[in-house]
């Protein structure tokens, strides 16, 4: 039995009066790119933060790479973390930034730093401040990703970018990962881009997560079934209905389902990706007495 | 992290190191002609109660001849703000900035722990800020010796005056600037750790530094040491003229006056010039009271320090100091430790 | 070499149209037995995609028979799927015009033709896939 990257046990983080986390019951399996999707405000920054040490947990526990997340110096380098909108010192250039790597890292890994540092074409003199978003964004991964950690958590790192500036962070990620075999954690609001980047899901709404799976088991247990109008509490107990829609003459559902369905009343569509998520986070589709777990595989 | 918090420190390292040759080339500029002025008064060779009217005369004549009164005020000003400069420019902003532009992400999750990362951060930036200012504090004291001395004879003029013991001198000399800028520097750390935005740090950090630095004086260093205290004649105490308070300390010679005032024969204080004893002006001096005051048997009581204190009291107040900055200084920790971002 | 493409509005899994674009290749010859695939670091390089998406591709063919994995040096092509000769191609092409030309004079309309279409090829692929 592999050790998870993150186990989490009913782990909370409460700020004064508020919970930002709660109930947070994980276990994800090394070797993935997980996507961490949520609404702005869900707990997505708290959970990262938990898991680089940053923040002390108030309930519950959690073990990053095997190990509680302590203040030292053997964990910290296993894990690689970019914060949300990059920070950098704004007036400090991108060449004492590689600097800062490699005098506080002792696996700092400079010819990698230099050679993408290259190949992004970023003027080594030229003050981090003065960056655009995209070349922050690629400067803070090039600083967590030679530091050659087993596990890289982002925080959004590209909610903030545009298209084209997107697309070059995940392919310098993706090339990474393949490259080294990294396990990634990454948190998002965004949807699209999701199926092409992940391959393990946890959807985490108001605090808590609404579900967690591997993409593929996600997408095998879940679809829509199309039928005339019929009230869902007829359905068959098995049926999870996670979202519904009716006109007078016809009910959309979303559900999901360990079993195929074989009533003949309902068309079986398959449900993407996308769609699924969206269902999660939609606030309207309250589900509170539902176990949020997914069977892992 | 050595090199790193050096490479941040950098410029600030250069502004400090200008400042402080700058003053030091105007000091060194001056100063020998002070020394020699000095040497060339009529204080040297003399003695007893000549010694302050050679001392008055001598600084008389300094205060109006420039740039020696600018630069004795740029010096005091200096070295009394020194630390609150670095309290608020190099304290203020160590943590809270990090905590306010969001960079404690990149900062604490590399692989140094946070705790030696503020070992590191605050041991330089705050040894540089001691070292400033004890700097600042040395060159003044060798510069200005010439008027301190005047002053302990019991010379005084408008600028200058008050001796060793007066509260800008004992605050800008000996080694208590090392333990103003170690605690100004903590506070700085302190407030910006506790409030974790800069400008707010700062101010706070300027508020509780002034504070202290009114309330020493007045209120914690006559305490200190327990101060001594005697009966003199009113005479010999030599009163200030148009007051009820000494000058002087009869055989305590550059003693510091905590407090004095005149009390009766039985023991109760006397807070007027009785109306017989009025000094009148017939004739070029007005008559002194003193004889007057004697006869009706009212005496001057005095709370003083002697001047063999200064040193200790020196010490103490330094210690006390950079025992705040320590508490400040764990306070530190201890918020970091907690990890509440 | 073959080089892959992503078609993000379609709907299918992106390692089914990697798989899809290998038998496609095949077909038409692009990819010959020997050729080597891609290696994950390229094909990511060139769409971004995630590195165990092509692996899961590659599984998907090599449990098809039609690349092997030799380790340390890359993914190979191994024989192509059977019955793609152009000779059988033509052939079932014929058998399919005849097929359509005579639905369309027994009155048919194309939507009807599709959904017969598409019954049959669901009921016909769901009975245990090759």
């Amino acid at each position: 039995m592999m050790t998870g990257v993150i186990e989490t046990s009913g782990l909370g983080k409460r700020y004064r009066r508020a919970w930002a986390l709660r109930d947070c019951t994980l276990a994800i399996p090394e070797g993935h790119v997980v996507g961490l999707v949520g609404p702005n405000g869900a707990g997505k920054t708290t959970l990262l933060h938990l898991a680089t040490g940053l923040l002390a947990p108030t309930s519950g526990t959690i073990s990053v790479l095997g190990s509680p997340p302590v203040d030292s110096a053997g964990q910290l380098a296993r894990v690689g973390f970019v914060a949300q909108n990059t920070p950098v010192y704004a007036r400090m250039p991108v060449a004492d930034h590689l600097r800062l790597g490699a005098w506080l890292n002792p696996g700092w890994d400079e010819k990698l730093a230099q050679r993408r540092i290259g190949e992004l074409g970023l003027d080594p003199r030229q003050r981090a401040g003065t960056l655009s978003g995209g070349q922050r964004a690629q400067l803070a991964l090039t600083l967590a990703l030679a530091k050659r950690p087993e596990l890289l958590l982002l925080d959004e790192p590209v909610a903030a970018l545009d298209p084209l500036a997107r697309r070059e962070f995940l392919r310098g990620l993706m090339e990474a990962v393949a490259a080294h075999g990294t396990s990634v954690v990454m948190s998002s609001h965004l949807v699209a881009d999701l199926e092409r980047v992940c391959d393990y899901l946890v959807v985490l709404v108001a605090s808590r997560v609404r579900v967690a799976g591997e993409v593929s088991t996600l997408l095998a247990t879940h679809c829509r079934l199309s039928g005339p109008r019929r009230d869902p509490a007829t359905l068959p107990a098995e049926l999870d209905v996670i979202e519904e829609s009716h006109t007078d003459k016809q009910s959309v559902l979303l559900v999901r389902t360990g079993e195929p369905v074989h009533d003949p009343a309902w068309t079986v569509l398959p449900v993407s990706l996308e769609d699924l998520v969206l269902a999660y986070m939609n606030p309207a589709n309250e589900m509170p007495a539902r176990k949020p777990q997914l069977g892992l595989v | 992290m050595i090199r790193l918090s050096w490479l941040q420190f950098r410029a600030q390292a250069v502004t400090a190191g200008a400042a402080l040759a700058a003053f030091a080339i105007l000091l060194a500029v001056t100063g020998p002609h002070l020394a020699s002025r000095y040497a060339a008064s009529t204080i040297t060779g003399c003695h007893g109660g000549t010694c302050s009217f050679a001392a008055n005369t001598f600084l008389s004549r300094l205060q109006a001849t420039s740039p020696y009164p600018i630069v004795y005020l740029l010096g005091s000003a200096l070295i009394l703000a020194a630390p609150a400069i670095t309290g608020i420019f190099w304290g203020a902003p160590l943590i809270a900035r990090e905590l306010e532009t969001g960079t404690y992400q990149l900062a604490w999750t590399q692989s140094i722990t946070r705790a030696r990362w503020l070992v590191v951060k605050l041991a330089l930036a705050g040894l540089a800020a001691m070292v400033l200012t004890e700097a600042l504090s040395l060159i003044y004291a060798w510069w200005a010796d010439p008027i301190v001395k005047a002053t302990d004879l019991g010379g005084s003029t408008s600028l200058f005056s008050g001796g060793r013991f007066s509260s800008v001198t004992f605050a800008t000399h000996g080694i208590v600037p090392l333990g103003y800028a170690a605690f100004a520097f903590a506070l700085g750390t302190a407030a910006g750790a506790l409030i974790r935005r800069t400008v707010p740090a700062m101010a706070l950090t300027l508020a509780i530094f002034i504070a202290a630095q009114i309330a020493m004086p007045i209120g914690v260093r006559p305490h200190l040491i327990p101060p001594d205290r005697t009966i003199a004649t009113i005479e010999s105490a030599e009163l200030n003229f148009g007051s009820l308070t000494a000058t002087v300390v009869p055989d305590r010679p550059g003693a510091w006056i905590v407090s004095s005032g005149a009390i009766s024969a039985a023991g109760q204080p006397v807070t007027n010039l009785p109306a017989a004893c009025q000094p009148t002006f017939s004739g070029t001096k007005p008559s002194s009271p003193g004889p007057c005051m004697e006869s009706r048997g009212i005496r001057e009581a005095i709370t003083y320090e002697p001047a063999t204190r200064y040193w200790p009291l020196q010490w103490i107040e330094t210690g006390i100091f950079l025992a705040l900055a320590l508490v400040l200084v764990w306070f530190c920790f201890w918020r970091l430790g907690r990890r509440r971002t | 070499m073959i080089e892959f493409q992503l078609d993000e509005t379609s709907g299918v899994a992106t390692y089914v149209q990697l798989v899809q674009q290998v038998h496609q290749a095949l077909r038409m010859g692009m990819l010959e037995p020997g050729d080597q695939l891609p290696t994950a670091q390229q094909v990511v390089a060139k769409l971004a995609i995630n590195p165990n998406t092509v692996h899961k591709a590659y599984r998907e063919l090599e449990r098809e028979r039609l690349v092997r994995a030799r380790p340390g040096l890359g993914t190979f092509v191994t024989r192509s799927p059977s019955g793609t000769d152009p000779a059988t191609q033509a052939r079932f092409l014929t058998a399919m015009t005849d097929w359509l030309r005579s639905a369309r004079s027994a009155g048919l309309d194309p939507d009807d033709i599709e959904a017969i279409y598409r019954t049959a090829f669901r009921t016909c692929f769901a009975e245990g896939a090759a």
